[in-house]
């Protein structure tokens, strides 16, 4: 599209006909000039001088037709030959209105002058193919070009060489504009994601930068100052506005242009009318409507001073103004519909499809030729190498697919490579249907096709292949922008799961699945593909822009309005499984279905009571009981409630059995013990050497049954029977303690002072229980530290101690304790988790009954805190039991009993006792009740 | 003597049967990517590709829709459940490279925060355990794993490890609260000193475990067994054991248990459990971290379970009670 530089017609290329919009009269039916081409035009120019206002110039692939308008009739009166290969861009001279420029895929810019036609005046030589070529709209003999990411400034005095070359962008530029204003900066637009301004004196570094978050097809200076117009690549299909920016503030657009329903293809101002203060802006959109917009002074000066609470205001007023004209042509009386379609579609030509074509995938290479209308694409996956040629028929992609035929070297098998031309060609056909590009979609198809196949062989090399990202570092924040199927195009997003279980709760499988009536379209052999790029080859439909998280909250506002979504175009996941059902209806011949009845795509999510499978039960958390008065109760009421649930613990029927020998309390450790010779009959398939009841000098072999049930993962009867055989172990105590337990390292430490001690232990297992013993897995004997000792050594051995009685004593304390001290934390971990279950069962006051059995520490105390020291140990406590001896730490001044509940003490001298005592004391005495003469009323204050 | 019962096998397990104890229809108007129910097992957050979260309280068999939260702009991946006591609050995690908070309060649910720090898509949430606070790991396309921590007066901190995983991450698994090597010479009397840990899978087929130290976030392990990018991952709820154990999956079909007996938590072997024939997309493990729930491309449902020798092996067909978890597709097809 092109505006003349009256601002009263605009041109429009298609591939049979040029279209002539009277803007002054938009809603009249355009006039048409007839072309003979097969090629699309690229590029069309006014001239932009008043004098040779008629005139126009077309570019259509290597040649540039100059055409002349008048009276309402249009022809092509001379024809400019020299390029050899496809001509990517034409500009037309400001200065000289005979002056035009050429930019070309083969390398050279040429310079016409249109008084003589034969051949170019100047030939500029670049080494890279042009996309690009502007004319300096101060400096009538600079131009500049582009060529992939860089820039060269010209001088047509001096063809030989560049005046200066500018590496501007990493990724290739779209759009190339001058400053109206200034000579020496332009703007470039480009695939990386920003625009960057330019002054050409200082190349190695841009003067400012825009990023944008997508490929930006064109940045354009508005003819007011400061501002700038840029409209996204149009084939990633994401976004319908053109955003006008400030160029003093690039951080947010100061407006966007919403209202096309498809993407922008071109734009361009329209000359400013006599004595207007307005701009027009002239679009092109691939919703086939062009549309004038009003820029008024307001909004342009929003670009001067960037006054966001203006924007409002400014926009509701230019959208009022705003003309609306659709251009719905004519029938064509011989292409048809659809050909006029393709025609005015403007960027669907096969040059631009390859220009654009992001192919950047690791092992693939991809060659093309526009000229031909064909490409070779050459993929290396492991071991197979596959040559494909692609060649586009002339209709392409108007309903008409291109063909794909491997040719040698390839290597692959000919099953694989009938099945992919299968997939090629569905996936292909699925494109150009609706008119759409389908090489890249194809190339990417290819290449899963292969990796699948070979992560199928479980190659070696079918490791690390990659839907790589772009090269360009810019580019890899954006993965998205990178392919050409709208939203789901990624590469590195993972295949949605679209089934699932999880455990929830504590005893329920929550899952979904996938509805019967959805199926996969690959065949179940394919594994399902991993990322969602694969989607793209599935899915039908028009692709919805995905709105972009990236844009300031401002647009954002601006977008919402905008009527660019609809439900019934948004692209699913379910695309996936879709297809399967409809092909399937083909084939059972079913057709005339109604395809639109809705299909339920969501299945139902299913909950399942699995807690039978769970080594915890909840009807046990009920009925569990911790009575720390009578244990043997406990242990037969759990052993009856365990039953009632179908399991036969053994642990809570022996603590029974155990518990039900009444024995009193006795602290002398030379006692008898009857428990210890007790035939216990264990029988080998229990896997279990339960229960030597000890109650005193054997020193404990840590429970077997913790083990058994560890592995189990039962954390339930973990914490019962840690709870009920807590540290503190009431004086008659049971010590159902087995072999040791290789889960349990760390005990190791703690009991080789108790082994002095412990010799006595040989001797409960004789006869029956030493058969026992050996038939399990570890002996207990052979333990390290219990090796060791021996009844001698108990015998003899203590007799160094000054005192064995109160040794014995305190090393009989210990014993007592049921469980290895040392795993006291470990045992508190059990109870935690256990506390935790029953807390999600609800069973609050369960909770707190094990909780109280955990020997966790204090919580942080906060203030001051008064330290003590333990009057039996002297170490340093908190609290009123001492951690070390686990004795209450300090007594009473006055009646010598340990204090558990209120006290006082005076900080001068540290006596103290119960609060009521020495109140009693202190209410007659002012010296302190230890004799120490400290006048601790004076000294501190109860 | 030796009392009869205890001559009984111990670990035969409960002959109850495995009963479905609801059906929610969601009603969501396009595919549904995950399911979970809230620490009771009262409600059940559902999200969807039609860019919502539902949610659903299932008490007592109902299905009473609660909630459609709105808010997403792409489809949305997953959720997560916040535990309790921080209130009801939901993690919901989308394309549209956003993770949203919502939180319930007098009965209506509402955005508390919405975190916009992805540039791409953000695959994966996960709450850490409640002994750290409000603290999410949220797992992202762009690479990177972002760790929001609630400061309290509506002020969220973030932390971001930045290329976590190459090309993506696709899932995070927070480990318990447990100290490593607690059960040996802890001294008593201190409050536990508990590391924050957690695990991450992505697209470059590795399994990353991640420690905190001083405040910042530390690669901690890097696991390699996989020969194609890691779904998902699943550190095992702890009962109390000196074990650390992880679940990882793969688009290679794959899942393995990674287990640690080391304190130290460096020494990670790799058990495989099996090799499926389609990728395999998501391991959960059950409350006692015994029984692991695998599912994948191929809409199936196994569950796993360690025998008494350290074997892996499917239960869900093994015995008739349990059968009906292994034909899951089967049971949707009569609902249907």
């Amino acid at each position: 599209m092109s505006v003349d530089c009256l601002g009263t017609h605009a041109v429009l290329s298609g591939r049979h006909f040029l279209y002539m919009v009277n803007l002054e009269a938009p809603s009249e039916p355009p006039r048409k000039i007839a072309r003979q081409s097969k090629w699309d035009v690229g590029t069309v120019q006014w001239n932009p001088h008043r004098s040779e206002a008629h005139v126009f110039a077309a570019s259509s692939n290597q040649r540039v037709d100059l055409y002349s308008w008048r009276d309402g009739c249009g022809e092509a009166h001379t024809s400019l030959l020299g390029h050899t290969r496809v001509i990517s861009d034409l500009d037309w001279s400001c200065f000289d209105s005979e002056l035009l420029a050429t930019s070309s895929v083969d390398t050279y810019i040429y310079i016409w002058d249109t008084r003589d036609t034969r051949k170019p005046t100047v030939a500029l030589s670049a080494v890279a193919g042009a996309s690009q070529v502007k004319w300096n709209r101060k400096n009538q003999h600079l131009l500049a070009s582009s060529h992939d990411g860089d820039v060269r400034v010209w001088d047509k005095r001096k063809p030989s060489t560049a005046v200066e070359y500018v590496a501007a962008h990493l990724s290739k530029i779209h759009g190339l504009d001058w400053h109206s204003d200034n000579e020496y900066i332009f703007a470039t637009s480009s695939q990386d994601n920003s625009v960057r301004f330019w002054d050409y004196r200082q190349p190695r570094k841009y003067l400012n930068i825009l990023s944008c978050q997508v490929p930006v097809w064109k940045a354009r200076y508005t003819p007011f100052s400061n501002g700038l117009v840029t409209i996204m690549v149009p084939q990633l299909r994401r976004e319908n506005s053109l955003l006008l920016w400030s160029t003093l503030d690039l951080n947010s657009p100061v407006h966007a242009f919403v209202g096309h329903d498809d993407v922008v293809l071109e734009f361009q101002w329209r000359p400013q009318k006599e004595g207007s203060k307005d701009f027009q802006l002239v679009t092109w959109s691939r919703d086939q409507t062009m549309r004038i917009w009003r820029v008024d002074p307001q909004l342009q000066k929003l670009c001067v001073s960037d006054m966001v609470e203006d924007l409002m205001e400014g926009m509701s007023l230019t959208v009022e103004s705003e003309k609306f004209m659709s251009s719905q042509e004519p029938e064509n009386p011989d292409g048809g519909h659809q050909d006029l379609a393709a025609g005015s579609g403007l960027a669907q030509t096969l040059q631009q499809e390859f220009s654009l074509v992001n192919l950047q995938i690791r092992n693939v290479n991809v060659e093309m030729d526009a000229m031909n209308r064909s490409c070779v694409v050459s993929a290396h996956f492991g071991s197979h190498q596959v040559h494909l040629v692609v060649k586009f028929p002339a209709q392409y992609p108007n309903n008409a697919a291109p063909t794909f035929q491997f040719t040698p070297p390839t290597t692959i098998p000919s099953a694989m490579k009938t099945k992919i031309q299968k997939i090629l060609r569905d996936t292909s056909f699925q494109k150009v249907k609706r008119n759409q590009n389908c090489l890249e979609p194809c190339v990417r198809q290819l290449v899963s096709c292969l990796e699948s196949d070979m992560t199928q062989e479980d190659s070696p090399a079918s490791g690390p292949f990659v839907l790589s990202n772009p090269v360009t570092p810019s580019l890899q924040a954006f993965p998205r922008v990178t392919n050409t199927y709208g939203s789901y195009q990624d590469a590195n997003i993972p295949f949605p799961r679209t089934s699932g279980a999880r455990f929830c709760g504590t005893g329920c499988l929550v899952y979904f699945t996938r509805p019967i009536t959805m199926h996969r379209c690959a065949p179940p052999t394919e594994p399902t593909p991993r990322s969602l790029s694969a989607l793209s080859a599935y899915h039908s439909g028009v692709l919805t822009p995905m709105k972009m998280r990236s844009e300031p909250p401002s647009t954002l506002r601006l977008y919402s309005g905008s009527p660019t979504r609809s439900d019934k175009d948004t692209v699913s996941i379910s695309s996936f499984y879709y297809k399967e059902r409809k092909s399937r209806r083909f084939k059972t011949k079913r057709e005339g279905v109604d395809y639109n009845r809705p299909i339920k795509l969501a299945g139902k999510v299913i909950i399942q009571e699995i807690s039978c499978l769970l080594p915890v039960h909840k009807t046990l958390g009920e009925s569990y009981i911790l009575n720390m008065s009578d244990i043997q109760e406990t242990c037969q009421q759990n052993a009856a409630a365990a039953l009632t649930v179908g399991r036969r613990d053994v642990v809570w029927a022996l603590a029974a059995a155990a518990t039900s020998q009444d024995l009193n309390p006795d602290f002398d450790p030379d006692t008898e013990t009857p428990w210890a010779r007790h035939p216990f009959g264990l029988t080998p398939d229990l896997c279990v050497c339960v229960c030597v009841y000890v109650r005193t000098d054997p020193p404990p072999p840590p429970l077997p049954s913790l083990d058994h049930y560890s592995q189990m993962s039962d954390v339930q009867t973990l914490a019962m029977l840690c709870s009920v055989f807590r540290s503190q172990a009431p004086p008659d105590s049971y010590f159902p303690y087995g072999h040791h337990s290789s889960r349990f390292p760390s005990h190791h430490s703690r009991y080789v002072s108790h082994s002095v001690t412990s010799g006595s232990c040989s001797s409960t297992s004789d006869s029956t229980t030493t058969s026992t013993w050996n038939t399990g897995e570890t002996p207990w004997q052979h333990t390290a530290p219990w090796g060791e000792s021996s009844p001698d050594d108990y015998r003899y051995g203590n007799q160094g101690y000054t005192d064995p009685r109160e040794r014995e004593r305190e090393l009989h304390d210990m014993n007592k304790r049921l469980l290895d001290p040392a795993n006291t934390l470990q045992f508190d971990d059990f109870k935690k988790c256990y506390g935790e279950i029953l807390y999600r069962w609800g069973l609050r006051d369960k909770r707190a009954d094990v909780l109280k059995f955990t020997s966790s520490p204090p919580e942080a105390h906060k203030g001051i805190e008064f330290g003590v020291y333990c009057c039996h140990c002297r170490s340093q406590a908190r609290g009123t039991q001492c951690a070390v001896c686990k004795r209450l730490t300090f007594q009473c001044a006055i009646c010598h009993v340990a204090v558990r509940g209120s006290s006082n003490f005076c900080l001068s001298c540290g006596h103290g006792g119960h609060t009521s005592h020495m109140m009693d004391w202190f209410w007659r005495q002012e010296e302190c009740p230890a004799g120490c003469g400290c006048h601790c009323l004076l000294q501190s204050t109860f | 003597m030796f009392p009869k019962p205890m001559k009984q096998c111990l670990h035969g397990l409960a002959t109850a049967m495995v009963s479905v104890i609801n059906t929610v229809d969601t009603s969501h108007e396009d595919m549904i990517h995950d399911a979970q129910m809230d620490y009771y097992g009262t409600r059940l957050a559902t999200c969807s590709s039609d860019r919502t979260v539902k949610i659903f309280d299932v008490r007592n068999g109902g299905q009473i829709l609660v909630a459609d939260l709105r808010g997403h702009e792409g489809p949305v991946w997953q959720v997560a459940w916040a535990h309790p006591m921080f209130g009801n609050i939901l993690a919901s995690c989308s394309y549209d490279r956003k993770v949203v908070i919502w939180k319930e309060e007098n009965g209506t649910w509402d955005k508390m925060y919405e975190y916009t720090g992805h540039e791409s898509s953000v695959n994966s949430v996960c709450w850490g355990p409640y002994e750290f606070g409000l603290i999410l790991a949220c797992g992202s396309s762009d690479g990177a794993i972002s760790l929001l921590t609630f400061t309290g007066d509506q002020q969220w901190d973030v932390k971001k490890i930045s290329n976590a995983h190459t090309i993506g991450c696709n899932a995070v698994s927070w480990a318990p609260a447990v100290v490593p090597g607690s059960l040996i010479n802890q001294p008593s009397g201190q409050k536990p000193n508990y590391v924050k840990r957690f695990v991450s899978g992505g697209c470059d087929n590795l399994v990353k475990l991640w420690k905190e130290e001083d405040g910042q976030w530390k690669e901690d392990q890097k696991l390699e067994a996989h020969s194609d990018w890691v779904r998902d991952v699943g550190w095992a709820p702890s009962i109390g054991l000196p074990t650390s154990t992880i679940a990882s999956c793969s688009q290679d079909g794959r899942v393995f248990i990674w287990t640690c007996d080391d304190p130290a938590g460096n020494t990670w072997t790799a058990k495989l459990l099996h090799k499926f024939n389609d990728v395999v997309w998501h391991v959960s493990w059950s409350i006692t971290g015994n029984i692991l729930a695998v599912s994948g491309g191929d809409n199936k449902v196994t569950l796993w379970k360690e025998s008494m020798d350290g074997q892996w092996a499917c239960i869900s067909d093994v015995s008739k009670g349990q059968s009906a978890v292994s034909t899951i597709a089967d049971t949707q097809q009569n609902e249907q």
